[in-house]
């Protein structure tokens, strides 16, 4: 398995077009005043935005996305508009792969983060 | 005989656990919810998430057809007293027996496996199971929430 790699630069518009999508209209990613006043910097992206943008990555990794028979991460970090994230799969064993999540700064947003596949 | 019993208080009253007490829903499963895979949605979403939407339902539209359909249930239940502003998603697990297709209809069933509060902070793990037309078994979603207090 060679290793997979995306670097994604989050915008307000993608977090917002996530936010329609998958149903999760919490404010703090939509709404810089709400956000800052329960203490955040500003709007910041959905998790499982992140997460489905490392499974994108894992399912190519695993040569399709059907192969996919599981998915975890801790989220570890806040993804701000602007922050560039590279995601990566790597090759752990038969059937597993090891995911990460890291920002320009180097630190990891998502951590402990791995998939499984079948082989067909 | 009477080891087992002499931590106790001489009235016969114990302290009970500190999750025991304030936990109302560790649990408690909600009741099923079924969806439509709606293929114009499942579309958005794979824009959104930078995927092409020719390559079908993406994984993590989990987080529609599982999160999104059990999750109200849960921050709408006032036995739950979860309070959506003090929520953080902690960690997410997917397990896929199959990946469901675009207009499939599916039924997704969330459950509160456990709900702990330690040092000011609730962790409450939620669970949802969603079966196919059939019944057969498509996906396990597991979250942990942190609450703040």
């Amino acid at each position: 398995m060679k290793r997979i790699e995306r670097a994604v630069t989050f915008t307000p518009d993608q977090i917002a077009a996530y936010a329609e999508a998958s149903g999760d209209h919490n404010p703090i990613h939509l709404d810089g005043e709400f956000a800052r006043s329960v203490g955040l910097p500003g709007i910041i992206a959905h998790g499982m935005l992140q997460m489905g943008i490392l499974a994108c990555v894992a399912a190519e990794a695993a040569g399709g996305a059907h192969r996919l028979r599981r998915l975890y991460c801790r989220f570890a970090g806040m993804v701000e508009p602007g922050d560039t994230v590279a995601f990566a799969a790597e090759d752990a064993g038969p059937g597993k792969i090891a995911l990460s999540a890291v920002n320009q700064r180097g630190e990891a947003v998502l951590t402990k983060a791995s998939a499984e596949y079948r082989s067909s | 005989m009477v080891g087992a019993s002499s931590a106790a208080p001489a009235s016969g009253i114990r302290s009970i656990p500190p999750h025991l007490a304030l936990s109302a829903v560790e649990g408690k499963t909600y009741p099923a919810v079924t969806s439509v895979i709606d293929p114009e949605r499942v579309a958005a979403f794979a824009r959104a998430i930078g995927a092409d939407p020719a390559d079908g339902v993406p994984p993590t539209f989990a987080a529609v057809y599982a999160l999104a359909a059990t999750g109200p249930q849960l921050f709408g239940d006032p036995e739950a007293a979860v309070d959506f502003a003090r929520l953080l998603h902690a960690d997410q697990e997917f397990e896929w027996e199959r990946h469901p297709q675009a207009g499939e209809t599916v039924t997704s069933q969330g459950h509160v496996v456990s709900d702990i509060s330690r040092r000011g902070m609730r962790f409450l793990t939620y669970e949802t199971a969603t079966t196919a037309e059939d019944g057969s078994a498509l996906c396990r979603s597991r979250t942990l929430f942190i609450i703040r207090s």
